[in-house]
């Protein structure tokens, strides 16, 4: 292939790409969508997978295990063939499969387990696989990559960062090399003209972020342009330029995409918009935070505004309106003078103060203001909030306001995971998503089943009237069961929880590991620790955020799984029950023994945020355990002492805690529906990316 | 507390550096509003409109295609600060003018929307035309050339002179019409009648036709294209329809009116040119044409046309008289909003409205449209149903699903996915709840007032003549028709001198025979004999006379109401004997006879008597209420009527047909015939009932509470029951 054919093949599948603008349907239509896309995919059940899968499993065993070197290259360049001309059918699909498998076998030495297969070619067929932990989803993937990439041309494999996509990519190079196809991953520092040479590959693994960026990069620099005539005109003129702008778009086109640990990828990141943005070259906005903030602090909650939690938004009572006309009176800087400006900026800064909290929604780095994604407890370095939250929020910190910045291009990701018209995905929760992977990628979720039985135990939650004693109660369950040898992972859902348990361990001298976004350089050497008993100070403790619930196994060693596997302690609840599970999933993988228990308290946000009036109700009613000493016990509390609800309580305040959960992912399902559905509106009637 | 308006967007981005421009064909007109300033924005090729507020047209108009779109919303901020449009209403007006083809963008269309858009629009037409089918639109071709051919004829008059002209014409026909009006009155029913229908459909089409060409003409008169003629199936009748939109672009309101008006005006003036000619010429078949042509210039458009709650003419008018525009589409928002407010307690809306009149109007005319709709759905439903039923039964299910299923669908959606109920979508649910068990219960299970009516005639089963016995003339009379006697009272007392002269005679005669009785019994015992005789033969003859003297006051022979024949007529009048005077009807043996229609008084087989009761009205004196006693079926599956005031002709509401062979009419349908007592006269014969044999009596039986659905149920079943077989 000659670099200028497939520039212009680029740009032609690229523009192929961009006009498909996938509308989503609404009304009858989504019913109707939704019911065809069952009818369509009823086919492909587990049944039908498993036979699939098992007679592959005979035609490998019976046929492909003892072929020469040569003749397995052969056979894999015949069935090839088949699939690139599109004709595929489920015999070719079976030795396919059987193929692949063999030369995973003989590259990596793995030979996948039959669920491995059927999950294979569930997403072969395009679904949104469920696989628990330690399951081996990366086998899987790699099985039905090269069969994706030969029928689709291009697959875009998608991680969840670049250290896994580099590793991904290098690790299965050698193996799909040998199924014929070209493997390459995007990595953060690359030069766009070697990125060119990447994305022509077969395979590209990379994250989201990285690829999406070179779309919508793509689509900036393809302009306004629609038809390939233009573009064919446009290339002409710019091939004498230098640089990139002369190679035409990078990516040539959406075609196939492979989403790893989708839940994440697609619903909780899905509706983050990446945003190509320049910084405002109009005059300092700086100053004007913070005195927005400075007349902020000045309001009293309560009597001047009042904050709605839920929705991070602040509604001004009239007492607050009537003190902001005498506080912009007294700003000369005509900008106060327009009251709806101001309001808003005051408005906003509100928000900045009561709705985000340090270490919880972000954190001070080195004078900057650094997001935490809520979800993994990550860093999110080069993320901001738009509309000038951001400023309003290094207002409040007293760091450097940073200029306002003004969008280039804007895409959700979710719009640009439609874009594709192949897409497939793995993660170990995807259960809990279905109907929203169902109604807004229209694919179907399936649950593969486990290898072996999962034996994880779950221990029952424990409630606690206040923080304290929960924190309290953790510790000495910690204490417990490292001295029973086991290691203890525990998990925390902001990065301040997790620094504040550390300092707290510290106290009570346990040596412990700490993994949060500060600390996120070690995570793998880490969490391969998090599994071990042999450490200087016996069983390993971790605490981490959420970000330990994804990526790299935590394989606990053998005297770990003597003494009852690793131990999950969830110090709270998390907002989407995806995440909690993902976190418990750590414990008992392939079948492992393991235990898991949750620990929360009623100051805890869920419930604050979510069911303050049944929240209200356990507080005044609940008893404590410990029966008749339970007055006795409440006035230890004040002091510090333990404040557990009793059985009964528990379980009535398990059920509060669960309804608090799915309150909170309704509510934040409709937020993503909301953007979803402006992005929706916006492309159908506004013209331009 | 009013919805927040944030200035910034996050699409911003994708219209900042546009630089779109009206299209230059676009006009735009100002117009105002309740004295607020407006302006119309109008694409006279594709019929698109867009009505701006003055900062939003000020922002429009700064898009020239050479500043950007960020320029102009900066300019237009500065000017005007907090009423200046937020970047997400900028955003709305330009991708709405872009859709609507009114603004220009710099560069090449993206195919792909404008295709989507198209197929879009499309998709919206025809799922209106479905949801309409009661009003379903056939567009046919372009009138202009047409117009413009006869507008300058009509020019010289379509001015405020030919206006004058017009309102004296009116009043010329009217002041020509009033000594005719009972002729008129007689001729509605001929115009009903079914052998007049053809005449009366051709009549109707071309009178419809003339009034399209009012509006058509009157919209050429002031400048405005009028681009489609049509044919709208009404309820399945074709009326034509010609779009005179482009008067919304007119500035002044008059002129809008007048457009909408010109239909009506165009049809009253010929109902007066047709005034006259049926006043002129002969009976005939040109009388009759003229007659129709009055009935439905005048007639069936006040009814129809000049209805402002149907998005006819009348409401056009009313729209632009009020200077509310889209007062329907805001009307019902503003219903939604009331609701949201005060049944869901939602935060941040606003109404609709921009004063308080406004909201008055908005909510009265909301109110007042729904609830004509309603009617109109059943009215309609009714009426088709009995008249087609196959296309009737379609009919009803299409629009119940247009007009209360999708809705109810919609409202449900809402409920679910509401984004404005998310804080409490629950007690939004629960209060629908209750509102609609609220209703169930109303309608399903609490029992209300059951009441079927029935029209009858009064009958009685004793009437006798009152005769004058004696051949004498009429001196006084006592009683008149109406009136009640006790038996032996006296009704007429009539003289007679002869009578009176012959028994003056016989006195006399007497007189002398007793002196010569008496003369003889002294000297003549034989003649005295003979004379005594004589005396008692005159004594006897004295008798006859003074009793025929007596019968001279006729009497009732009975109690009862002096009917038929009035004495007093008679007053004077010399009467033989054996002449009617009146009729006397015994009171206490007054009934009632019913006919009821068969298929819908199945109840009076299912219900016992004592089930239910029976209240009696004269028509000529609907206060007083008498009581129904017995009730007794006669006869079931009659066709005679029993009395001709039943009649629709007669006043009555059952339907008839003329039979062929026959003379007279019969029922159209089965009736029992029903005999009913009163029950008041029953027991106090003494008291007196106004109501007279042949006088019609309005009845209203009272069957026991049940709930209205079943009440419903039953009678649309009986409905039904009643059609399938035909």
């Amino acid at each position: 292939m000659s670099q200028a054919v497939s520039k212009y093949h680029a740009l032609y599948e690229s523009l192929l790409s961009r006009r498909s603008k996938p509308v989503l349907p609404t009304g009858l239509d989504r019913v109707y969508g939704r019911l065809a896309m069952k009818l369509r995919n009823s086919k492909i059940s587990l049944d039908y997978l498993r036979a699939e899968a098992e007679a592959s499993d005979r035609i490998h065993s019976t046929e492909i295990r003892e072929l020469s070197e040569q003749s397995l290259a052969d056979q894999i360049a015949t069935v090839r063939a088949a699939f690139v001309r599109g004709r595929q059918d489920e015999t070719a699909l079976r030795r396919a499969l059987a193929l692949v498998r063999e030369v995973a076998r003989r590259e990596t030495g793995e030979d996948p387990y039959i669920v491995q297969q059927m999950g294979a070619l569930a997403l072969f067929h395009g679904r949104i696989i469920e696989m628990l932990t330690g399951e081996g989803k990366t086998l899987t993937g790699s099985l039905a990559a090269p069969l994706i990439a030969w029928q689709r041309r291009y697959l875009h494999v998608f991680t969840v960062n670049d250290y896994l996509a580099k590793r991904d990519a290098e690790s299965r190079a050698r193996m799909f090399k040998r199924c014929m196809c070209e493997t390459g991953s995007i990595q953060q520092e690359q030069e766009p003209a070697e990125r060119f040479g990447i994305y022509a590959r077969h395979i590209v693994y990379g994250t989201p972020k990285q690829i999406t960026a070179d779309y919508l990069r793509d689509q900036i620099r393809l302009g306004r342009m629609t038809t390939a005539w233009a573009g064919r005109h446009m290339m002409a003129q710019m091939s004498h330029m230098p640089g990139e702008s002369g190679m035409g778009p990078m990516i040539p086109g959406l075609k196939a995409c492979m989403v790893d640990e989708a839940d994440a990828v697609l619903i909780d990141e899905g509706v983050v918009p990446l945003i190509i943005a320049r910084p405002r070259r109009e005059d300092d906005m700086s100053k004007v935070y913070v005195k927005a903030a400075a007349i902020a602090i000045k309001l009293d909650e309560g009597p001047d505004f009042e904050v709605e939690h839920v929705k991070r938004r602040v509604e001004l009572k009239r007492r607050g309106l009537e003190r902001l006309d005498t506080l912009f009176e007294q700003v000369p800087d005509p900008l106060w003078k327009a009251r709806r400006r101001a309001e808003e900026l005051v408005r906003q800064a509100l928000v900045a103060q009561h709705c985000y909290i340090r270490g919880k929604q972000y954190e001070v780095v080195e004078g900057r203001i650094v997001i935490v994604d809520e979800y993994t407890g990550r860093f999110l370095p080069d993320r901001s909030w738009e509309h000038g939250l951001h400023q309003a929020v290094e207002a409040k910190e007293g760091a450097q306001v940073t200029a306002d910045r003004e969008t280039l291009a804007r895409l959700s990701f979710q719009r640009f995971y439609r874009t594709y018209p192949f897409m497939c995905g793995m993660t170990g929760t995807a259960a809990d998503a279905t109907k929203e992977m169902e109604a807004v990628y229209a694919r179907p979720v399936t649950r593969i089943p486990t290898h072996r039985p999962v034996i994880r135990a779950q221990w029952p939650m424990r409630v606690f009237r206040t923080a304290k004693g929960k924190w309290d109660a953790i510790i000495a369950s910690i204490e417990e069961i490292h001295a029973a040898g086991r290691p203890v992972l525990v998990g925390t859902r902001s990065v301040a929880a997790s620094e504040f348990l550390s300092a707290k361990l510290k106290e009570r001298n346990l040596e412990h590991f700490l993994l949060n976004a500060h600390h996120d350089k070690d995570e793998a050497t880490l969490i391969a620790q998090a599994g071990r008993t042999d450490l200087a100070t016996g069983a390993a403790i971790t605490v981490a955020t959420n970000m330990a619930g994804r990526g790299t196994d935590i394989k606990p060693d053998e005297e770990a799984i003597k003494a009852g596997g690793l131990h999950v302690l969830l110090t709270e609840m998390h907002g989407a029950k995806r995440v909690d599970r993902q976190f418990i999933g750590r414990a008992g993988r392939q079948g492992d023994p393991g235990s898991a228990q949750i620990f929360v308290s009623l100051e805890d946000e869920l419930v604050v945020r979510h069911a303050p009036r049944l929240r209200a109700w356990l507080e005044q009613f609940s008893k404590l355990k410990g029966g008749d000493h339970a007055a006795l016990e409440r006035a230890v509390t004040r002091s510090g002492g333990w404040d557990e609800l009793d059985d009964t309580w528990s379980s009535r305040a398990e059920r509060i805690f669960k309804l608090a959960q799915s309150r909170s992912e309704a509510h934040d399902r409709r937020s993503r529906e909301s953007v979803l559905r402006q992005d929706d509106w916006v492309d159908k009637y506004m013209p331009g990316m | 507390m009013s919805a927040e308006r944030p200035t910034f967007s996050p699409f911003w981005h994708r219209v900042r550096a546009m630089k779109p421009r009206l299209r230059p064909h676009v006009q735009s007109t100002r117009q105002f509003y309740r004295g607020q300033r407006w302006h119309v924005v109008h694409d006279p090729s594709s019929n698109q409109y867009y009505r701006l507020n003055p900062v939003a047209y000020e922002f429009v108009a700064l898009l020239d295609g050479k500043r950007t779109v960020e320029e102009c919303w900066t300019l237009v901020l500065q000017n005007h600060g907090d009423s200046a449009p937020t970047q997400h209403e900028a955003i709305t007006l330009i991708s709405q003018m872009y859709s609507s083809n009114l603004l220009a963008v710099d560069d090449s269309p993206e195919v792909d929307q404008l295709l989507r858009r198209g197929t879009e629009r499309r998709s919206k037409m025809i799922k209106q035309q479905a949801i309409g089918l009661m009003y379903f639109k056939l567009r046919l071709f372009n009138p202009n050339h047409i117009l413009e051919w006869i507008e300058p004829i009509m020019r010289p008059v379509l001015n405020r002179w030919g206006l004058i002209a017009w309102i004296g014409l009116i009043v010329a026909a009217l002041i020509a019409l009033i000594p005719h009006w009972s002729e008129l009155k007689n001729g509605v029913d001929d115009t009903i009648a079914s052998a007049n229908w053809g005449w009366l459909a051709v009549v109707f089409v071309v009178t419809k036709l003339w009034h399209e060409t009012g509006h058509g003409v009157l919209c050429k008169r002031f400048g405005g294209n009028v681009p489609e003629f049509g044919v709208m199936m009404l309820v399945l009748f074709p009326s034509p329809f010609v779009d005179a939109s482009a008067c919304w672009a007119f500035q002044s309101k008059w002129q809008r009116m007048a457009v909408g008006a010109g239909g009506m005006l165009f049809e009253l003036a010929l109902a007066a040119v047709a005034a006259f000619v049926w006043l002129s010429v002969p009976d005939g078949l040109l009388k009759q044409i003229a007659y129709n042509a009055m009935f439905t210039c005048s007639v069936s458009t006040i009814l129809f046309n000049a209805n402002p709650l149907m998005r006819f003419d009348g409401y056009y008018i009313l729209s632009d008289l009020l200077e509310m525009p889209n007062l329907m589409q805001r009307s019902t928002q503003m219903l939604k909003y009331w609701a949201h407010k005060f049944i869901y307690r939602l935060k941040d809306i606003n109404p609709p409205a921009t004063d308080r009149d406004e909201l008055a109007i908005l909510t009265v005319f909301g109110i007042a449209s729904t609830a004509y709709r309603v009617f109109l759905f059943f009215s309609i439903t009714l009426y088709v149903l009995g008249k087609m039923f196959a296309i009737g039964l379609f009919l009803a299910v299409w629009s119940a699903a247009a007009w209360f299923i999708l809705p109810t669908g919609t409202f449900i959606h809402w409920l679910a996915t509401s984004p404005k109920l998310a804080d409490h979508r629950w007690r939004a649910v629960g209060v629908s709840m209750a509102l609609i068990v609220a209703a169930v219960l109303l309608i399903g299970v609490i029992p209300m007032p059951d009441r079927r009516r029935g029209e009858g005639v009064i009958d009685s089963s004793t009437k006798s003549g009152v005769f004058s016995s004696v051949d004498a003339f009429v001196k006084e009379v006592h009683k008149r028709p109406g009136e009640f006697v006790a038996k032996g009272e006296p009704i007429v007392t009539m003289e007679s001198s002869q009578l009176e002269a012959q028994i003056r005679l016989i006195d006399g005669y007497l007189a002398e025979a007793t002196a010569v009785e008496r003369e003889a019994t002294a000297g003549n015992p034989a003649a005295a004999q003979v004379a005594r005789q004589r005396v008692a033969t005159l004594q006897e003859q004295k008798r006859f006379f003074l009793e025929k003297q007596d019968k001279l006051v006729v009497r009732a022979p009975h109690s009862g109401v002096i009917t038929g024949a009035d004495p007093q007529s008679q007053l004077g009048a010399f009467l033989k004997e054996g002449k009617p005077i009146c009729d006397l009807i015994d009171v206490s043996k007054l009934r009632v006879t019913a006919l009821m229609d068969q298929t819908e008084a199945l109840w009076l087989y299912e219900q016992p008597r004592e089930a239910y009761d029976v209240e009696m009205r004269l028509v000529s004196n609907v206060g007083e209420v008498v009581e129904g006693g017995a009730v007794r079926v006669i006869e079931a599956g009659t066709r005679r009527l029993a009395h001709n005031s039943l009649t629709f002709a007669g006043g009555g509401s059952i339907e008839v047909e003329r039979l062929e062979q026959q003379s007279g009419v019969m029922a159209k349908r089965p009736q029992f015939q029903v005999e009913i007592d009163p029950k008041r006269i029953a027991e106090n014969a003494q008291e007196v009932w106004a109501g007279l044999p042949g006088e019609r009596v309005r009845l209203r039986f009272a069957l026991p509470p049940r709930p209205l659905l079943a009440q419903w149920v039953d009678r649309l079943q009986k409905l039904v029951q009643g059609r399938v077989n035909l």
